[in-house]
C-alpha cells in the first residue's frame, strides 16, 4: 500500500531549510515532490552552504531534500517558465519560502499560479510574517530562537539563559507547521472543491511551539529563570545523578505517579532522612507544593539516587510506571534497539554523498506506510520529469494557457 | 466561513502536553473536539502556577474543545467512550490509563483514524515507558546541545519533545484522513492506527546533526559545534543581549563599524584579522573566541544602539527577547500572534494564536476556552443518544 499522500504532487520552490523541510515531510507521506533548483546553482551554496560538507556539498542540502525528485528550471527564462506552468497544471500543492514579493517577480505569485491551476493549495512561508516592520528581514533559526524567547528558559540552575546550540529546531518546527497547513488545505479542498492561499511564518510557528511557557508569562507574569534540568510546571521532574556518576531523568506529573514514586523510593532502603515519608509528608502533598519546594525535595531525592546504580532505578521506576530515561550518545543510538526497531534513526543511500545517517519518518501508519529515501542531486530527475510532461502533452486536449510576464 | 477541518469530529483521551496540543490544533482548525477526562481531571490542571484552579498550560492547550468526564472503573462509561470513538473521525490517545477495551484492535471502528502518542514508540525495549519530557530529551541527545561538557544535564525549558510529537501527530492524522477520504471506493483505505512518539520526534528534529556526523569533509560546523562550544548567552550590550551577523560587512564598511562602536583599540589586538573575517554571530567559526572583544565594545552602548549601527552598515541584528519583551514587540502585534480568549469562568486570557493563515478557510481567533471539568457532559451525551 502506498503512502497517505499517494497521487499528490508538490511544486517545491523552496530553499534553505524551512520550506525544504516542509516538502521533505510531504514526500515521506507519499507525495511526489518535485524540488526546483536554478540550473546555474553553485553547488557550494546549496543548503545555504551550511557546514560541514560531504563530498563538497552542504549537509544542509542532503538533510532537507530527502524524499524528493530534483528538477532544474530557470524561472527567468520564458521557455522554462512555460514548462513551470505546464508542470503546475499537474500539481496539487505549491510551496515557496522567499521574502514577500519574490514569487511575483518570478511569475509564480498566487494570482499567476491560480490562473494556471485554480485548485492549487498555494503555501507561502516567511520568517517574520507578511506584514509589520520586520516583514523584509531575513529569518533563520538562530534569529528566531533569540527573538521568540526560545533561548530564555534554558540554562544551568541559577545561570544565564542560553541558546540551543544545535540550530534547526525552529526551522524544522516551521516546516512541520507548513506541512500541516498544506494537509489541512488538501482536506478542505475535498469539502469545498476549492484551492486557496496559505501563509505560515517562523515567528508564529516558533511561538506556537512555546505556547505553554508563553501562556504562563502572559497570564501570571511569571518570567522563568533557567533551572538546569528541572521542569517549571511539575516536580519532581528533572535529572538526578546515580551511583557511579550516571544520570537519569525522572518525571512525576500526577498525584497518582507521586504515590507510586514515593513507594519506589521507600522500597530502595536508601539511607536518607525523609525518604521513607515522601508519601505522607505534608510538604509534598500536591504538585504545586512540590514545585514551590522543588530544591528542598531534589536534595533529598539526589541523596537517595546516589546510593543505587542507574540500572537499579530504571528497573524499579519502569516497573512502577514512572516516566524515566537517560542520556544516549549518537554512537550508541545508532545501535540502540529503541531507535532502530522504530526506524527513528536510519542510514540512507544517496546519489552523491554515499550513505548518510538521518532521522527517519517520525510516524508509523498501520495501512499506508510512510517512506524515507536519500536526498536527490540538484536537477537529478530533470530528464525523467520533462519526459513525463511531454507524454502528457501528447495526450492532452487543451494547450497550456500562456501567462504573460 | 468555517475552518479547514470543519465537519471532522475528534475524541481526545490524553493528558499533559503532547495529546492535548494535538487535539487543540485540530480544534483551532475547525474540528469538533471532545476531550474525555478522568474524574480527577487532566493532570495538567494541577500543574504550576495556579490559574483559577487550573494551570496556564491546561487553559491554553485545551481551548477549542468541549469536555466530558468518564470513569474507567465503570463499564458503562467505557461503553460510552467506545460509542463516541466509533462515531468519530479521529481519536487522539496517550497511554495514561487507557482501558484495554479502547485500544485500536478492540474498537472495531473501520473509519477511525486512531493516533496513539507515546514516549518512546510502539516497539523496542522501552515501548511501555510512559511519556517523559526530560527522559526523551536526554535519550535523544537533545540535552547535549545545552549546558557545559561534564556538568549536570540541562533540559530545554519549553516542552519541545511533546510539541514536536504533537506537530508530527497533526501531520499523521491529516495524512491518514486524506488517505481515507481519497481512496478508490472499490478499494477503500479506511481508517487506521498511526503512532507518534516524543523520542522519535526529537530524533527527527536533530536530523541535520545526524547527517553532519555521517562522514564530513571536516569536523566543523555550527551543528557539530553544539558538542564543544560553551553555552551561548548572546552578545551582552549595556542593557540587554543581542544577536548579530556581519556576514556581508567587509573592508571600509567594517572599519567604519569599528569606529562607530569606539573599538579602535581592537586594531591592535592579535585577533583583529579573525574579527574582520569571521562574520560573527552564533554561527561564526570562532564566535566563542571573539565574543569577548565584541562585548568589550558593546558594553558602552544599549542594545538598540548597537543594532542600529550594525544594520546601518549592512549587517543584521536582532533583539534577544524574554517572553515579556516578546509579547510587547511591535512585530508580534502586527502579525497578531497573541489573542485574547474569554474564559468560561469570566476573565480574558492572553494566549498564543494558531500558527497558520488560511485565506480560503480562515482560522479565526478560537472562541471556545478550555472546558471546566465535565462542562459539556449533558450536551455531548445527549448528542450521542440522538445519533443512536
Amino acid at each position: 500500500m502506498p503512502g497517505p499522500l499517494d497521487g499528490v504532487r508538490v511544486f517545491d520552490l523552496t530553499l534553505w531549510m524551512v520550506g525544504p523541510w516542509a516538502s521533505t515531510q510531504l514526500g515521506a507521506l507519499g507525495a511526489d515532490v518535485i524540488h526546483i533548483e536554478q540550473p546555474s546553482i553553485d553547488p557550494r551554496t546549496l543548503g545555504a552552504g551550511v557546514p560541514p560538507t560531504i563530498n563538497g556539498t552542504s549537509i544542509g542540502y542532503m538533510t532537507w531534500n530527502q524524499n524528493k525528485r530534483g528538477l532544474f528550471l530557470d524561472l527567468k527564462s520564458a521557455a522554462d517558465r512555460q514548462t513551470a506552468y505546464e508542470l503546475l497544471q499537474t500539481c496539487d500543492v505549491f510551496l515557496i519560502n522567499m521574502r514577500p514579493g519574490a514569487a511575483e517577480r518570478m511569475g509564480v505569485g498566487y494570482e499567476q499560479v491560480k490562473a494556471v491551476n485554480p485548485d492549487i493549495i498555494y503555501t507561502a512561508i516567511t520568517g517574520w510574517g507578511e506584514v509589520g516592520p520586520m516583514r523584509d528581514k531575513p529569518g533563520a533559526d538562530v534569529q528566531a530562537q533569540y527573538f521568540t524567547g526560545f533561548w530564555s528558559v534554558s540554562g544551568a540552575e541559577g545561570g544565564r539563559p542560553e541558546v540551543y546550540r544545535h540550530m534547526a529546531q525552529i526551522d524544522a518546527t516551521t516546516g512541520n507547521v507548513a506541512a500541516q497547513a498544506v494537509l489541512m488545505g488538501l482536506l478542505a479542498r475535498k469539502r469545498t472543491g476549492q484551492g486557496q492561499r496559505i501563509h505560515v511564518g517562523m515567528l508564529r510557528a516558533g511561538m506556537a511551539l512555546q505556547s505553554g511557557r508563553i501562556a504562563e508569562n502572559l497570564s501570571t507574569g511569571a518570567l522563568h529563570q533557567p533551572q538546569g534540568s528541572a521542569a517549571f510546571a511539575t516536580a519532581p521532574d528533572q535529572a538526578l545523578q546515580c551511583q557511579w556518576g550516571d544520570w537519569i531523568g525522572i518525571s512525576v506529573t500526577s498525584e497518582d505517579e507521586w504515590q507510586r514514586f514515593a513507594a519506589v523510593m521507600r522500597a530502595s532502603e536508601a539511607e536518607v532522612d525523609g525518604i521513607d515519608e515522601l508519601a505522607t509528608d505534608p510538604r509534598w502533598s500536591t504538585n504545586r507544593d512540590r514545585v514551590a519546594r522543588r530544591i528542598e525535595l531534589a536534595d533529598i531525592l539526589q541523596a537517595g539516587f546516589l546510593q543505587r546504580p542507574r540500572h537499579y532505578w530504571m528497573l524499579r521506576l519502569s516497573a512502577a510506571g514512572i516516566p524515566c530515561g537517560y542520556p544516549i550518545s549518537f554512537e550508541t543510538l545508532q545501535h540502540h534497539a529503541q531507535a532502530i526497531e522504530n526506524q527513528y534513526l536510519r542510514e540512507v543511500e544517496t546519489s552523491g554523498w554515499g550513505n548518510v545517517w538521518t532521522g527517519g519518518a517520525p510516524w508509523e501508519f498501520s495501512t499506508t506506510p510512510a517512506r524515507w529515501f536519500g536526498a536527490c542531486l540538484p536537477g537529478e530527475h530533470t530528464g525523467e520529469i520533462l519526459d513525463e510532461l511531454a507524454a502528457q502533452r501528447a495526450t492532452a486536449d487543451e494547450p497550456t494557457p500562456v501567462i504573460g510576464d | 466561513m468555517p475552518g479547514p477541518l470543519d465537519g471532522y469530529r475528534v475524541i481526545e483521551i490524553a493528558e499533559g502536553v503532547a495529546g492535548p496540543h494535538t487535539a487543540m490544533s485540530l480544534g483551532d482548525a475547525g474540528a469538533d473536539v471532545i476531550k474525555i477526562e478522568p474524574p480527577q481531571g487532566d493532570r495538567s490542571r494541577g500543574w504550576a502556577p495556579s490559574l483559577n484552579g487550573d494551570s496556564p498550560v491546561f487553559r491554553t492547550l485545551n481551548r477549542s474543545k468541549r469536555g466530558i468526564v468518564l470513569d474507567w472503573s465503570s463499564e458503562q462509561d467505557i461503553e460510552t467512550a467506545r460509542r463516541l470513538l466509533t462515531q468519530a473521525d479521529v481519536a487522539v490517545v496517550d497511554k495514561y490509563g487507557l482501558p484495554p477495551e479502547l485500544g485500536w484492535e478492540q474498537l472495531n471502528a473501520p473509519g477511525l483514524v486512531y493516533c496513539a502518542i507515546s514516549g518512546f514508540g510502539p516497539r523496542g525495549p522501552w515501548a511501555d515507558h510512559p511519556i517523559s519530557e526530560i527522559g526523551t530529551q536526554m535519550a535523544s541527545e537533545a540535552t547535549s546541545s545545552l549546558g557545559n561538557l561534564g556538568e549536570p544535564p540541562v533540559r530545554h525549558g519549553s516542552d519541545i519533545g511533546s510539541v514536536f510529537a504533537a506537530n508530527n501527530a497533526i501531520q499523521a492524522i491529516c495524512g491518514a484522513l486524506y488517505a481515507r477520504d481519497d481512496s478508490d471506493p472499490s478499494n477503500p483505505t479506511g481508517g487506521q492506527r498511526v503512532e507518534v512518539s516524543l523520542f522519535g520526534s526529537l530524533i527527527a528534529m536533530r536530523s541535520t546533526l545526524w547527517v553532519a556526523l555521517s562522514n564530513p569533509d571536516e569536523w566543523w560546523g555550527f551543528h557539530l559545534d553544539s558538542y564543544v562550544k560553551p553555552p551561548d548567552h548572546g552578545y551582552q550590550c549595556r542593557d540587554l543581549p543581542i544577536y548579530f551577523s556581519l556576514a556581508r560587512i567587509r573592508g571600509e564598511a567594517f572599519e567604519s563599524l569599528i569606529d562607530e562602536l569606539d573599538m579602535a583599540w581592537a586594531r591592535d589586538h592579535p585577533d583583529y584579522d579573525m574579527l574582520r573575517t569571521d562574520g560573527a554571530g552564533g554561527a561564526g567559526r570562532y564566535a566563542a573566541e571573539l565574543k569577548p572583544l565584541w562585548e568589550r565594545g558593546f558594553a558602552n552602548f544599549d542594545a538598540d544602539q548597537v543594532m542600529e549601527i550594525v544594520e546601518r552598515h549592512g549587517g543584521w541584528a536582532f533583539p534577544m527577547h524574554d517572553y515579556e519583551r516578546l509579547s510587547q514587540d511591535p512585530q508580534v502585534a502586527a502579525v497578531e500572534a497573541i489573542i485574547d480568549l474569554e474564559q468560561s469562568d469570566g476573565p480574558i486570557m492572553r494566549q498564543v494564536a494558531p500558527p497558520w493563515d488560511f485565506e480560503g478557510t480562515p482560522v479565526s481567533t478560537p472562541t471556545r476556552p478550555s472546558p471546566g471539568l465535565g462542562e459539556h457532559q449533558e450536551e455531548v451525551l445527549t448528542e450521542l443518544e440522538s445519533l443512536g
